[in-house]
């Protein structure tokens, strides 16, 4: 009941945020130069202008601004995201079918990305400032300061291309059929090189903080208590340390969420994947207002949703923390 | 200008080669029944009905689907589809049209004449884009049986511009499925119901569209493959490593980039040719902002063209695929195309004296004056061409700058805001002037039409031979009057069409029929196959 | 300078601020080595690197010397990098300094603002800015600076709430001090450090986030700059992938020399972590 009551507080509490987000958002918009009309247009590749005023109308565009944003909210407190302009379907449905592919990806790469800077880092701890440790810094370095799509690009041509060992791009093998396990293997076999771009780039900045976390708290004082109780370094590393260290990384997770559907638009277009970054890029190349502002909702509400998570998993962490 | 002899020699061999191509199924190879094709779609449509939007992005899938009054032949000569004969009244205002018998849409309804008459008037008189301006002096469409469409105009109606158009704008949509409903919201618009070869099944928004076989097609025995499947692919790169490892089968419309059709062309896997796509030529353009004082000159209009070396810009960076433009009408198009020379060729002195004659000299920095370009990005060549042209005439002592701005944009920075100098982009010319090229020339376009006449210029002289080219019936006094036209608007100015080029298509060589007729890519498929 | 003398002496941070001094040798002596405009179509395009002694690391797309392109893409990669985190940072410190000292009210608001700025994804928020106001220069380094201040402004206000009670502030506030004095002379000095060494963080980001929007061409094509070329090499990446391949390792380069210093700066600001 607590846990209920606590959860729609945070909720309540962010909904003045999410408005401003909104609102701002949309009357940026409306400078853009050119409208959804004329992105429809181009996308023909012709049109004459009472076809286009037409379509003004049935966009409603032909409102101001104000008299647009007015209609928006209020739509939106009736849980209404409106129509895409450009899939002229429920913005909830668009944003429904692209999610599990974002969804899917974000989830891969940062599990990669936590498992691999948790081992890596604590590896890299361990043997802080011998070779392994040197090693594992630099990779993590590079990896860090590499372009995503650079990253991307490459992986297509040396797995894709030449080795023909992975799928070029797409999230299954379309057309086959697949059900049930054949399908989820299909699914893993083509996210397999977009979840190393990304994950690769996430490990680094997870290895780090692991390694750095693990270090600050090999000084204090209760490890060394525990050491100096005889406890073997293994066990003191597994009970003490890693508990109190996991703390930044899960924090971490918490502030990634948000950087998450940013940084999934570029990865997505250069491996077509169909999810919601790609989608947003969409929305703002073809002014579809609808459905950038429903994907900056949902977007938002995953990321209150990812940091709700957190601070339970921080308390059942850090037990001072729960009281 | 004449058709010379060697042109005609040319285009027959040409016609006649057509005919005789090795892959086109002959005693050696008997077509196979089955197979799916994959086909790359670059970018999703919003509307997947070829009745109400005209685009070969629509087309590359609705097509096979939806069927057309008629389509182009394999000598480019419009054939029968659903309509099966026409003719014309002597004063051209009325056009009969006899229709196919025994046709059926896809839900089992009866294809008829209240179809075609539904179609023209309701859809194309007031969505189609280019239908609108095509059919804008048609009155009625009179169904005197179910065979049979007369269609009656105010205006005489030169027949081989319609069906030639037809070909592209007239495909007929179901009456009892869009009457009486709101036609932009119909969700027929995204699950398309047609007479044609192929069913459409399911629409999977951003990864794939599939249809297959319809069982009941009026061509008995036809079409050969079971399924197509269009891959949703934006990514240029991922579409073409998608075509070497056999996912996909064909990508059209010059969908890869330059560069991987030049690698692609070394595979003997793939014919890369603009074989099948003669149908679709486009231009590059070069827009200018007559209302700038500086571009009112027509001297200083020249003096850019002068300054631009475009076979230097097709041999390094369309990889050799294009010529230089004479004009709008590209040669590719025998029946209008009035020949000639180039009209202002490289010259760099000339550009340079034609500047200082008409005033504007070199400052200290050597720089006359500065000028925003605003590319278009129809296609990848388009910054190009605008690089090209910034390097081009800083040499005779113009400064360009580019404004980078995506099309929505750009469209309405160039054509509503009337917001640039210069505007690079393309022109696409569609079998004949008067369908979407005359209109970048006569005045009267209103304000935030795009690719019509923005540039703050205006001949009399030029309106007046683009209407009476628009409506006059004799075929060779047609081709004349836009001879003069083209005679003309090289004078005068007010766009250039830099090169004339066709889109170029990737094609596994497993698939078999493929790009016989000019616009093979939107017309049916239903003869295609795969070995 | 014991913080100077531990950077120094850290390997990691040294390699750093070698390859940084190289990153800005290179946007120096560009005018020197390349007198003529980078942009300007110096031969035919697409030619190898070393397969013409003229152009030691080939020509690009659009016929340009890349060699020449690299070296006056530094400075637009450096410049956009410094000037896009100044902006980030002065937002970003003003912000959170005026949270963390004045709490209540202020801190309330001001924080609603930075969470409405981190709800929105920054690259989203990019495009926005991108599509709106366009591809100009200065104006794609002002919206990269106004997408990056958020996390600043939290660790500033961070700072700043730790500080605000401490006894040296209340003596500056019981000798009569004004508010604005107090923030700015007084606790914005020693909270400090952290937000430096975050600011390293926000230089890297920066120089990525143009590189992606130079990729997706939508950065400004009137100036030499790295991601300009890879966006223009995508087309050519499998026959050509020097073209990208090249500024690629350069950005890789100037970020990394950018993330080690300031992972030397987090390391010489908190010594104990260097000992075990």
């Amino acid at each position: 009941m607590r846990f209920l009551l606590f959860a729609i507080r945070r909720l309540a509490a962010s909904v003045p945020t999410l408005l401003i987000v909104l609102a701002g958002l949309f009357m940026l918009l409306q400078f853009a130069p050119g409208d959804t009309v004329d992105a429809l247009v181009a996308q023909m590749g012709g049109g004459d202008s009472a076809m286009m005023e037409q379509l003004r109308k049935y966009y409603g565009l032909d409102a101001t601004a104000t008299v647009q944003l007015v209609r928006y909210l209020t739509r939106l407190v009736q849980l209404d995201l409106g129509f895409s302009a450009i899939y002229g379907k429920p913005v909830i449905d668009v944003i429904l079918e692209r999610l599990p592919a974002t969804l899917l990806l974000m989830a891969s790469s940062l599990s990669f990305a936590f498992a691999g800077g948790l081992v890596l880092g604590v590896l890299a701890a361990r043997r802080v400032n011998q070779w392994p440790d040197g090693v594992i810094s630099t990779i993590g370095a590079i990896f860090y300061a590499t372009p995503a799509f650079w990253l991307g690009l490459m992986g297509i041509i040396i797995f894709a291309v030449n080795l023909r060992l992975l799928p070029a791009g797409g999230l299954e093998e379309i057309g086959a059929g697949h059900t049930g396990l054949r399908r989820a293997v299909d699914i893993v076999w083509h996210l397999a090189l977009p979840t190393a771009t990304l994950g690769l780039i996430f490990l680094a900045t997870y290895l780090r903080i692991m390694r750095a976390s693990m270090l600050e708290v090999m000084t204090l004082d209760f490890v060394r208590t525990a050491r100096a109780k005889g406890l073997a370094k293994a066990t003191v590393l597994r009970r003490h340390v890693l508990r109190n260290a996991l703390l930044p990384m899960v924090t971490l997770v918490g502030l990634q969420a948000g950087t998450m559907l940013g940084g999934s638009v570029v990865v997505e277009s250069v491996f077509a994947l169909p999810g919601l970054g790609r989608l947003a890029y969409e929305a703002v190349v073809q002014r579809d207002l609808n459905t950038l502002l429903g994907i900056v909702f949902v977007s938002a509400l995953l990321v209150i949703c990812v940091n709700f998570l957190v601070d339970i998993l921080y308390a059942r962490l850090d037990p001072r923390i729960a009281n | 200008m004449r058709l010379t002899r060697r042109d005609l020699l040319v285009s027959t061999a040409a016609a006649a080669l057509a005919g005789t191509r090795p892959d086109v199924s002959s005693a050696q190879e008997q077509p196979k029944r089955g197979g799916t094709l994959s086909v790359h779609l670059p970018g999703e449509q919003r509307i997947l009905n070829p009745a109400i939007r005209a685009s070969t992005g629509v087309y590359i899938v609705t097509s096979k689907i939806v069927e057309s009054l008629v389509d182009l032949g394999a000598d480019g000569k419009p054939t029968p589809v659903l309509a099966t004969s026409w003719e014309a009244t002597p004063d051209g205002k009325t056009v009969t049209f006899k229709l196919r018998e025994g046709v059926n849409w896809h839900d089992g309804k009866p294809f008829t004449s209240a179809d075609v008459q539904y179609t023209a008037l309701e859809l194309w008189k007031k969505y189609l884009n280019y239908g609108t301006q095509l059919q804008q002096y048609l009155d009625a469409v009179d169904t005197p049986d179910e065979h049979t469409a007369v269609f009656r105009y105010a205006r005489p109606m030169p027949l081989p511009l319609l069906l030639r158009a037809l070909a592209d704008l007239g495909y007929i949509a179901p009456r009892h499925v869009f009457e009486g409903t709101n036609v932009l919201e119909n969700p027929a618009n995204t699950a398309p119901i047609g007479t044609g070869p192929f069913k459409f099944v399911q629409y999977e928004r951003g990864q794939f569209i599939i249809a297959e076989r319809n069982p009941n097609y009026w061509r008995k025995d036809f079409p050969y493959l079971d399924k197509i499947v269009w891959r949703v692919i934006a990514d240029k790169s991922a579409a073409s490593a998608a075509l070497e490892t056999g996912q996909i089968q064909l990508s059209t419309y010059s969908a890869l980039s330059l560069a991987d059709y030049d690698r692609l062309k070394k595979d003997a896997r793939f014919d890369v040719s603009s074989r099948g796509i003669e149908a679709n030529a486009f231009n590059n353009t070069l827009e200018f902002n007559v209302r700038r004082k500086e571009l009112s000159d027509v001297r200083v209009r020249r003096a850019i063209v002068h300054a631009i070396d475009v076979p230097f810009f097709i041999e390094n960076f369309l990889y050799g695929r294009g010529k230089p433009a004479t004009g709008p009408i590209p040669s590719s198009s025998p029946a209008f195309y009035p020949g000639g020379e180039v009209p202002y060729a490289h010259d760099l002195k000339k550009a340079e004296a034609l500047l200082d004659e008409a005033g504007y000299k070199r400052g200290a920095d050597g720089i006359r004056f500065a000028l925003k370009i605003v590319p278009i990005q129809n296609g990848e060549d388009v910054p190009l061409l605008a690089t090209y042209i910034q390097q081009s005439l800083s040499k005779i002592g113009i400064k360009i700058d580019i404004v980078n701005l995506d099309i929505a944009g750009a469209l309405s920075a160039v054509y509503r805001d009337w917001n640039f100098d210069l505007a690079t982009g393309w022109h696409q010319y569609r079998g004949d002037p008067a369908v979407s090229t005359t209109v970048w020339y006569r005045s009267g376009s209103p304000k935030g039409a795009p690719w019509t006449n923005q540039w703050g210029w205006q001949s009399d002289a030029v309106d007046k031979l683009i209407d009476d080219a628009a409506s006059e019936l004799d075929t060779e006094k047609r081709k004349l009057l836009y001879a003069d036209w083209v005679k003309v608007i090289n004078e005068e100015l007010p766009i250039w069409m830099v090169t004339e080029r066709q889109f170029v298509a990737a094609t596994s060589k497993q698939l078999q029929n493929h790009h016989i007729s000019p616009r093979w890519d939107s017309s049916d498929w239903h003869d295609t196959w795969i070995s | 300078m014991q913080t100077l003398t531990r950077f120094l002496g850290n390997p990691v941070a040294l390699i750093g601020l070698c390859l940084l001094v190289l990153v800005a040798a290179m946007a120096l002596s560009a005018a020197s080595l390349f007198p003529n405009n980078p942009l300007d179509l110096a031969g035919r395009p697409l030619q190898w690197p070393l397969s013409n002694p003229r152009f030691w690391l080939g020509t690009d797309v659009q016929g340009r010397d890349i060699a020449a392109v690299m070296f006056y893409g530094a400075r637009v990669s450096l410049l956009i990098g410094v000037v896009a985190t100044l902006i980030a940072m002065t937002i970003g410190i003003l912000i959170g300094a005026l949270a963390g000292y004045y709490g209540g009210i202020a801190d309330e608001m001001l924080m609603r603002l930075t969470e409405a700025f981190q709800t929105l994804p920054n690259f989203l928020l990019l495009l926005v800015l991108v599509a709106v106001f366009g591809s100009d220069i200065k104006t794609v380094t002002i919206a990269i600076g106004l997408v990056s201040w958020p996390a600043s402004a939290r660790l500033t206000r961070a700072e700043f709430l730790s500080l605000r009670n401490r006894e040296f502030v209340e003596a500056c506030r019981t000798i009569g001090m004004r508010d604005m004095q107090i923030i700015f002379r007084e606790i914005l000095p020693n909270a400090m450090p952290p937000v430096i060494v975050y600011a390293s963080v926000v230089m890297a980001v920066a120089i990525l986030l143009e590189s992606a929007l130079a990729f997706l061409n939508l950065s400004d094509p009137n100036v030499p700059s790295w991601g300009n070329l890879i966006g223009g090499g995508r087309a050519v990446l499998r026959t050509q992938w020097y073209v990208s391949a090249i500024p690629g390792v350069a950005i890789l380069m100037t970020v990394l020399a950018v993330s080690l210093i300031g992972q030397g700066l987090n390391d010489a600001l908190n010594p104990r972590l260097k000992r075990r």
